[in-house]
């Protein structure tokens, strides 16, 4: 069975090396399981398997089920790993699509850009080529929004994070910036014409919904301030960052003034060598300690704080620009 | 000479001669003269010595003693002989030896004392004897048989020095005295042909003016202990006519040879010098003989801890005085150090008119003479007499200067003079015009003393002493001038300094002048002064006693600041000397001892030698007085106005300490010392209680050192209703909706302008949220609370701004290059940001992510509480940045506080209140 779907992997793998991912098409179910599991449990964040299927340019994604939320335990990750494969199992035998296209998970304000999160990625990306990641957030879901999210990993990335350079030099040569890290890729929902229908006959007479009420709400007060804490511990932390690369700096400063001063020594050697009729001695000495290139601290923390940082302030600037508009239709109301 | 001492009476009887007492060290020649009887006491002392009746004895002297002591260790030996003892024997005769040393010293003679040489005759004997007895010697125990053997040894080697005198004795036991009583005659004639001789009575008759009339035992001391080769040049010399330039030369030549030799009496050298300078043929080679008189003198204090005996010294500037006097009077001879003489250079007599080079350094004598000064002030305790009298030998000091700055000005070599300039600076810069003044009436009435006295001693002087070649004339004054003001005297004195004076002289002389203008309370001139010369940046780079030169310079600008009302200037000079707790250590006028750092011996001597003598001291008690009221003046009202603000700006961290430990106490008594009471004032205005404030600083003892203390104590009355007005406002404002201008002037007892001045201005500072009300003459105060989000937007800003300076000062690294000087600033500012930023707790160097995450929220919890005033953080911290910039720590500090008097002001507080 195994064998089959491998097969069928590699079938499409090699069908589809051509066109790009283009966009995400997920059922109409999958997206409530999504939104249901990540709302329950909201504060905490979960996460689940996406099932479904890549059809060139398009990923549609048909059905999900969640993890159990995991402890921090080799055991219990033992065990969650059993709990996918059965669950994929017992999904295959009632005919659903039991061919993994990535995972979802919820977010607190946005707060996703993570090594971890890079690091799942690339786990996923061993196996299959294409895999989503699904970022829901319930916190914005409230104000009215489908906070609904497809990330991948851009190519370009991924080569760099499998070298694991993340150098000044290479990343220059690759022409990355931390723009370029993640790439978002539109989601179309999809359901069945007969849920549609279905659907169209639920609707309600009334012209507005749950939804459009969340919309108006008025307090944008508690969704800033998180996200400015939030944007203050980024600032923590670039700075933690910046004062690496500062030491690294200053480190690297020192060594070459060693450098110039062993070689200014040697030089002076060498000529008193060249005058007593000596064999020079080289210039170069491998050996030496002062030689030994100080490694350069990666930039991939700094590159995801980064991200990190315009996602809050896009929040915030989005959150702040509605709640304008929000005040100023509350204005004009009171004026009536 | 020891037996002059035994020779009273020439009696036998041992009463007597122990009964005599007389044997203090001023007994003159002229009673030496008439003692010509022969030392038999000697003898008999030494052979019966029966010390029963030692008890009636009140004086001895200490030849007596020492003699004493001998005779009572051959007893022992005796007691120890009779019952074999050799164990004991020994350690007597170890004793004994040790015993010869010292009467040897005291005598002054090479010679060992008979009573001596008797035992170690009878010792030989009794040794012999039992060597001899081989029974008794198998006898014996094997410690005193092991003593009776290194006995034998001992004995033997030390006999050999004194055979020849034990081989006498034995030769005529009874009669050891001879050669003894020969030696003495000789001695005895010399003593005549002393008196005799005319020459060798004035031998200090140059300066028999001051000395004639000061009976100072250790100068009679010297001048009867003099060696035969004393008496041998005087005989040379005894016919003065004979005297001629080759024979005084050879001899100088010669005696200056002897300098520094083993064996060389130091005393005795300036003798032999002295007498010399009386014969010198030519007045070149008196000056010559001077300067070497004058160094020798210098030698006479071996140590460099001990000083140069006062009566030493004293002749010491007499006899600069008389190298003034010929050079004065022979504008052709020059003294110079740089070129070495010709050999016969001073050969030329008076007569010639080219010039003569003579080798000497007029200012490095002075200078040395200074030192000595200086040193004798140190080491002699302060609160005697002594110290006293010492003191009064200033302006004798002053005279010389002032002549020897005169004469280098005539001759041209304005650097030295300069140096010789500040030598008077620097014994004038710290007194005060009632001290000055005292010191110049001194100075005039010793002076008119001297004169009647020189007067009368002149006569004699030219009938004793016709042979006198060079007679000088006194042509350079004796008597000091002293301008009216001391302040005159200073300028006169610092102008040519900073005209001519290298680098440390003129940095010096800056010093002093700033301390003088300091002392009569010209704050501003002595603050320019110190702005100018930029000492304060490059005073770290100079020596260490420059430097406790500046600290008393910037106490003593303090103390001034604070005279005149300037409480923030005040406190910024102080408040650096109390910060490290050795405010003692830094003006050098005390040891401070450090409980965790062990200092050195070598330490130690050297910081004593810094020492401040104790009249240059200023007063520690007012000192820390002024400094802690300044504090307190500044503080409280800071404190009051950020007491929930964590990270609040301290502006005295030894005043916040002190605070703290007096806050702990459970119970507080009535105030004793200086702290005390500034914490008890302290206590009442923190409640903004001004009357008990003030009657708590009033109580100071300090203040009765202060010359115009009512007029400080009201200037202290006045900042303290002031700052208690602040406090109150401060700490109770949120209690208020409003407060009526009426209750404050009666609350606190100031003038209805004055309370409104002081409420604006902290209301235009935004310390004071509130605002006038007219019509019914109240503050009107407002609630003023920042939304969470506004703390956040603030705490977001403060980070970003740390972000942007870090990240520039990165760019420039990378750009420079990183040069030498680059991690220097970087490090500095890093300090400023720790100090001055919110994020103090950041760690330094690869730190973990995980505590930069949390020192922030840590941060944050702290920051929900504070409130934090508008956009003003950032501008303020660019605004600091830029004072920072303009120079390290302390020197800016002032030197903002006061360039720009009112707007430093402003800036200070508002720091204060940002932070």
């Amino acid at each position: 069975m195994v064998a089959a779907v491998r097969s069928f992997l590699q079938v499409a793998s090699t069908e589809e090396a051509a066109p790009p991912l283009r966009v995400v098409q997920i059922e109409g179910l999958a997206v409530l399981k999504i939104i249901k599991h990540c709302k329950e449990f909201s504060p905490a964040l979960v996460t689940g398997q996406l099932l479904g299927l890549d059809v060139g340019s398009v990923l549609e994604v048909t059905n999900c089920f969640p993890y159990p939320i995991r402890e921090a335990d080799d055991e219990i990750e033992a065990e969650g790993a059993d709990y996918q494969l059965e669950m994929m199992r017992c999904l295959r035998e009632v005919n659903v699509d039991n061919n993994t296209v990535g995972w979802y998970q919820s977010t607190l304000l946005g707060s996703y850009q993570r090594v971890e999160l890079i690091e799942t990625f690339m786990n996923y990306q061993e196996n299959i080529r294409r895999s989503v990641c699904i970022i829901y957030d319930p916190s914005r879901s409230n104000q009215g929004v489908l906070a609904l999210k497809a990330l991948k990993l851009s190519d370009s990335f991924m080569d760099l994070y499998r070298n694991n350079n993340f150098t000044g030099e290479k990343l220059r040569e690759k022409n990355l910036s931390w723009v370029d890290i993640f790439e978002e890729i539109p989601i179309k929902v999809s359901n069945s014409a007969l849920i549609s229908a279905f659907m169209t006959e639920l609707e309600a007479d009334s012209p507005v919904t749950q939804c459009d009420y969340d919309r108006l709400q008025l307090s944008s007060g508690p969704f800033v301030e998180r996200n400015m804490e939030f944007l203050i511990e980024c600032m923590d932390d670039l700075f933690v960052e910046q004062q690496k690369f500062q030491y690294h700096y200053r480190n690297l400063s020192r060594q070459q003034a060693q450098q110039q001063a062993w070689l200014q020594k040697r030089r002076t050697e060498n000529m008193a060598r060249k005058a007593a009729g000596e064999e020079p001695l080289p210039e170069e000495d491998p050996s030496n300690p002062i030689f030994k290139p100080i490694p350069e601290p990666s930039r991939l923390e700094s590159f995801l704080v980064t991200n990190q940082i315009a996602n809050y302030c896009n929040q915030i600037n989005g959150v702040s620009g509605q709640s304008f508009s929000r005040l100023y239709l509350m204005k004009a109301l009171h004026e009536d | 000479m020891a037996s002059k001492f035994w020779t009273q009476g020439g009696s036998d009887t041992e009463e007597e001669s122990s009964d005599y007492d007389s044997e203090n060290e001023d007994l003159n020649q002229i009673d030496d003269a008439a003692q010509t009887a022969g030392n038999r006491y000697l003898t008999v002392n030494a052979s019966d010595s029966d010390d029963s009746d030692t008890q009636k004895r009140v004086v001895r002297s200490a030849k007596d003693k020492r003699f004493e002591e001998m005779l009572v260790t051959v007893d022992q030996m005796k007691n120890a002989m009779k019952i074999n003892d050799w164990v004991s024997l020994q350690e007597s005769f170890d004793k004994i030896n040790k015993q010869l040393e010292k009467v040897m010293r005291v005598m002054e003679s090479d010679k060992a004392p008979t009573v001596y040489i008797k035992a170690l005759v009878m010792l030989e004997d009794f040794l012999a004897e039992a060597m001899a007895n081989k029974d008794a010697k198998k006898k014996m125990s094997s410690s005193n048989a092991k003593a009776l053997n290194s006995m034998k040894q001992k004995l033997k080697k030390n006999n050999k020095q004194y055979e020849e005198l034990i081989n006498k004795y034995r030769e005529h036991p009874e009669s050891e005295e001879e050669p003894e009583d020969e030696e003495e005659e000789e001695d005895e004639e010399t003593d005549d042909s002393e008196i005799e001789d005319p020459t060798k009575l004035d031998i200090s008759d140059q300066e028999g003016v001051s000395e004639a009339d000061e009976p100072d035992g250790q100068e009679s001391g010297w001048m009867r202990q003099m060696t035969k080769k004393d008496n041998l040049l005087a005989k040379q010399f005894r016919d003065p006519k004979e005297a001629t330039w080759e024979k005084v030369n050879k001899w100088f030549k010669e005696v200056v040879a002897a300098r520094g030799k083993k064996g060389t009496g130091r005393y005795e050298q300036v003798e032999q010098l002295t007498f010399l300078s009386q014969v010198a043929k030519t007045p070149a080679q008196k000056v010559e003989i001077l300067f070497s008189v004058i160094s020798a003198q210098f030698d006479v204090n071996p140590g460099l801890s001990g000083h140069m005996p006062i009566s030493v010294w004293k002749k010491c500037v007499q006899n600069m005085h008389v190298v003034l006097d010929i050079l004065m009077q022979y504008s052709n001879i020059l003294v110079n150090d740089s070129v070495e003489p010709d050999e016969n250079e001073s050969e030329k007599g008076p007569e010639y008119t080219g010039t003569i080079r003579i080798w000497g350094n007029l200012v490095a004598f002075l200078e040395r003479i200074d030192v000595e000064f200086f040193k004798s002030l140190q080491c002699i305790d302060p609160h005697t007499r002594e110290y006293v009298e010492r003191l009064r030998d200033e302006p004798l000091f002053l005279v010389l200067a002032q002549n020897v700055q005169g004469y280098l000005e005539r001759s041209g070599d304005l650097r030295a003079a300069s140096k010789v300039a500040l030598r008077r600076v620097e014994l004038i810069y710290y007194k005060p015009q009632e001290v000055y003044d005292a010191m110049k009436k001194l100075a005039e009435q010793s002076a008119d003393n001297e004169e009647g006295t020189g007067e009368e001693s002149k006569v004699p002087d030219e009938g004793r002493a016709p042979t006198m070649f060079i007679v000088t004339p006194e042509l350079v004054p004796r008597k000091p001038t002293f301008p009216e003001n001391s302040r005159t005297l200073m300028d006169t004195l610092v102008s040519l300094i900073y005209k001519n004076g290298d680098e440390r002289t003129k940095a010096r002389a800056m010093l002093c002048d700033i301390y003088h203008h300091a002392l009569f309370d010209e704050f501003s001139t002595s603050r320019d002064l110190l702005l100018m010369s930029h000492l304060q940046e490059n005073v770290q780079l100079m020596d260490i006693s420059t430097q406790i030169l500046f600290n008393r310079a910037m106490a003593q600008l303090g103390l001034c600041a604070f005279r005149v009302g300037l409480i923030a200037e005040g406190h910024g000079c102080l408040s650096e000397l109390y910060s490290g707790g050795r405010v003692r250590e830094l003006l050098a006028q005390g040891i401070s001892q450090s409980r965790y750092h062990e200092k050195t011996p070598e330490q130690e001597r050297l910081e004593r030698r810094r020492q401040m003598p104790y009249h240059m001291h200023i007063n520690l008690e007012l000192l820390e007085a002024v400094q802690l009221i300044c504090a307190m003046l500044l503080e409280v009202p800071n404190m009051a106005a950020n007491t929930h603000d964590v990270k609040r700006k301290v502006i005295s961290k030894n005043f916040c300490r002190l605070l703290e430990v007096s806050e702990r106490q459970t119970f507080t008594g009535p105030p004793e010392n200086v702290r005390d009471h500034v914490m008890a004032a302290t206590r009442a205005l923190t409640k903004g209680d001004h009357e008990s404030a003030f009657n708590a600083i009033k109580s100071l003892d300090a203040w009765k050192l202060l010359k115009d203390k009512d007029s400080v104590l009201e200037m202290i009355r006045a900042n303290i209703k002031e700052e208690a007005l602040r406090t109150y406002l401060f700490t109770y404002s949120s209690s208020y909706d409003s407060l009526s201008l009426d209750e404050l002037t009666k609350m606190f007892d100031l003038s209805e302008v004055q309370v409104r001045s002081l409420v604006s201005k902290m209301m235009v500072k935004e310390e004071l949220h509130a605002s006038w009300d007219q019509p019914t003459r109240s503050i009107v105060f407002h609630e003023i609370e920042h939304t969470r989000l506004q703390a956040l937007a603030f705490q977001f800003t403060d980070k970003l701004s740390i972000l942007t300076d870090s990240n520039e000062r990165a760019l420039e690294a990378r750009i420079g290059g990183g040069g030498l000087e680059l991690p220097v600033r970087r490090r500095e500012n890093q300090d400023y940001v720790g100090a001055t930023g919110g994020a103090g707790r950041w760690p330094d160097g690869g730190p973990s992510f995980n505590q930069g995450r949390q020192g922030s929220s840590e941060g944050r919890s702290g920051y929900g509480g504070g409130r934090a005033s508008g956009m003003s953080q950032g501008g303020g911290y660019a605004r600091d940045r830029s004072g920072q910039a303009r120079g390290g720590g302390y020197s800016s500090q002032v030197s903002r506080g006061s360039q720009m008097d009112g707007s430093g002001r402003m800036v200070s507080l508002n720091r204060g209140h940002r932070a």
